[in-house]
């Protein structure tokens, strides 16, 4: 009998620890793509997100009114594909309740998930960068929408200054090579009649996800006397884009708003000019700035290993700095369930981490960014902006 | 403009040899094994890692670089042939499932080891030849000589040789080649590592040419298939043409129609090739 009772009060007290464990732990979600050639935009932000949870969990957590809480990540990989994504998404919210989802960055996978997300607004809050979130903003049972980078257009988007900023370079044609897929489509929509606005005449050609020979369409391209070439979007085209256009003598002067330095960097003695957007040139920041300096040493010491400059400067968007934006507004909020209050804190404060970063009435955020434009005789001259 | 059109035509033939020393390796495989072995694209994934790590890496001459990626391909496909694919002769659907696992497994492993990050090699020959306002990277054309001389050289030892003939012996007639005294089991099994070496070969030199990625293999594997049916299964020298007319045919429907469906291009004349010859264009021939 004795032995009964032990049993039943230690079940009775498990029971509560573990319902306590349960309580005071905020479980992020994270549905980004972390394999494939679709990667580079998910792969950092998973990074960057872990490192954070675990500074905050190793630093004893957070405390919201009375209690402590510490964090779990639950990251699974979407591979890029818009139902792999759909069913984590459920398992996330419906299964593991998660109030507090990252990603995603890309308009695929989100074009894929957003009709079931919609009908859970007002449950949670999804943090993405996804260019396709932006034309949900502010929209009817969309209040789960947050958006984490900077819009390419508008009198502050990081296109339209890039644009003014080709202009002043001289640029008169401009050829467009996107890949025919749901962002490239919607990057023509976006720049276009920014480019038009400018008075830059551009000429635009769709090639086919998993081109390795852009020989046709850069000769079409060059044909017509374009002065920039403009070429995305990630670098796993970008390298095999730069060097045929530059072997060939076809193109020496580059104009990007995604993607990074490498490919120009590799193909340096064949280039006139090679603008680009980064939301961090890590390289001379590390000099610059302490808080940088500590993010790629506390990197480094986590991971074990070398700091990936080239990716870094995509933790800008739903990474490490947005799990401590979150935790501050959570506390500022004085709940870590009540996603409306929480929402309210993020959308009010300016958070000054790697990144100042802001959110616009419409929950868009608005951050610092570099323009780097590297010039024959590779100097690289960067020059941050601070969006109004 | 006719630069433009004789450009594309030999960018195409160029990008078509590739193609081509890819379809070798199906039409050999299928000669020989009776399966389409679809994981020759992650071979050819493999050998371009491996010319990539053993040149960039450990800091070989590109040449060795080359060779030791040819004959770690042919390994692989040595060890995956008496751990799997023997098993699977002369059985379509279950070398068709065996290859597709490999391609899972290989890529996966891939993403693990060299992450999704694209990986470029060192520009091996850079600059280009300039002649008559056209403009072709040198690297490309030491590529197209190569693969040409290996076809060749294929084709010559298929035709001249003993176990060429052999080989063609047991694709024509599996049973009364064994009673001839063909060493079919060898045969097999050597045909399968030399497929194997053609697909890491393709894929050393497409390394000096194209960035890496773990996926590179799937559109080539396509490709290839494409390019043998489209000649018609078995013929060696229709593997190499098959390959150059849907390099060209891209190449050049890339200048005239949207670049966004280069792909459609190759497969609608596939389509049309098979309306009017279903056995493919140079069927029967070697």
């Amino acid at each position: 009998m004795t032995r009964r009772i032990v049993s039943l009060v230690g079940a009775a007290a498990l029971t509560v620890s573990v319902a306590v464990y349960a309580q005071n732990v905020v479980k992020i979600g994270q549905i980004e793509a972390q394999t494939g050639t679709l990667a580079t935009y998910g792969w950092m932000g998973h990074q960057g997100a872990l490192l954070a949870v675990d500074e905050i969990n190793r630093a004893g957590g957070f405390r919201v009114g009375s209690k402590t809480y510490k964090l779990e990540l639950i990251s699974p990989d979407t591979r890029a594909n818009p139902q792999e994504a759909l069913i984590q998404l459920k398992q996330l919210l419906e299964q593991q309740k998660v109030r507090y989802v990252f990603g995603p960055f890309l308009t695929n996978v989100f074009n894929g998930i957003e009709p079931y997300a919609t009908q859970n607004n007002g449950k949670f809050l999804m943090l993405g960068g996804a260019t396709a979130i932006h034309a949900m903003l502010g929209k009817p049972n969309h209040d789960y929408l947050i958006r984490t980078w900077n819009w390419d257009a508008g009198a502050s988007g990081f296109g339209q200054l890039l644009v003014d900023y080709l202009k002043k370079q001289g640029a008169q044609k401009t050829a467009m090579l996107f890949q025919n897929d749901a962002f490239g489509k919607v990057a023509v929509d976006i720049y276009s009649p920014i480019f038009k606005q400018a008075g830059i005449d551009l000429k635009i050609e769709l090639f086919e996800p998993g081109t390795k020979d852009f020989s046709a369409p850069l000769a079409k391209l060059s044909a017509g006397q374009t002065d920039f070439l403009f070429p995305g979007y990630t670098d796993a085209v970008l390298y095999d884009i730069v060097r045929q256009a530059t072997e060939g003598g076809l193109f020496k002067r580059f104009f990007l708003v995604r993607g990074s330095m490498a490919p120009g960097q590799k193909n340096q003695d064949l280039i006139d000019d090679y603008i680009a957007y980064l939301p961090k040139y890590f390289e001379e920041a590390e000099k610059k700035e302490p808080k940088v300096k500590a993010f790629i040493t506390a990197y480094k010491a986590f991971y074990k290993q070398d700091f990936p400059y080239d990716q870094a400067p995509l933790c800008s968007s739903s990474c490490y700095d947005h799990v401590y934006m979150l935790v501050d507004a959570m506390k500022r909020a004085g709940t870590v369930d009540d996603v409306a209050k929480v929402k309210k804190q993020l959308l009010s404060m300016t958070y000054n981490g790697l990144w100042n970063i802001r959110f616009d009435s419409t929950g868009e955020a608005v951050f610092d960014f570099d323009v780097l434009h590297m010039r024959k005789g590779r100097a690289i001259s960067v020059t941050r902006i601070n969006p109004k | 403009m006719w630069q433009l059109i004789v450009g594309q035509l030999l960018n195409g033939a160029i990008v078509g040899t590739l193609y081509g020393i890819v379809a070798l390796g199906v039409t050999l495989t299928f000669g020989i094994t009776g399966i389409v072995n679809f994981a020759l694209g992650v071979f050819m994934m493999l050998g371009a890692y491996a010319a990539w790590y053993f040149a960039d890496t450990v800091g070989l001459p590109y040449p060795l670089a080359v060779l030791t990626a040819v004959v770690v391909t042919s390994f692989a496909g040595l060890v995956a042939d008496q751990a799997l694919f023997r098993f699977t002769r002369n059985n379509l659907v279950n070398g068709l499932l065996v290859s597709i696992g490999m391609i899972a497994v290989m890529e996966s492993s891939a993403l693990l080891i060299w992450t999704s990050t694209p990986k470029e090699m060192h520009h091996v020959l850079p600059g280009v030849f300039a002649f008559f306002g056209l403009v072709v990277p040198k690297m490309k054309l030491v590529v197209f000589g190569l693969l040409l001389a290996v076809i060749f050289a294929t084709y010559a030892a298929l035709t001249k040789t003993w176990s060429g003939r052999a080989a063609y012996a047991y694709a024509q007639n599996a049973e009364a080649a064994a009673l001839m005294g063909v060493p079919t089991s060898r045969l097999q099994t050597g045909v399968v590592a030399y497929s194997t070496g053609l697909a890491g070969l393709a894929g050393a030199l497409y390394a000096s040419l194209y960035s890496l990625e773990p996926t590179l293999g799937s559109l080539f594997i396509l490709k290839a298939v494409e390019a043998a049916i489209l000649a018609g299964i078995g013929s060696v020298a229709g593997a190499l043409l098959g390959g150059i007319i849907l390099g060209v045919t891209e190449g050049v429907g890339s200048i005239y129609l949207p670049l966004a469906f280069r792909d459609a291009y190759g497969l609608v004349f596939l389509v049309v090739i098979l309306l009017f010859k279903p056995s493919g264009l140079f069927a029967g021939r070697r």
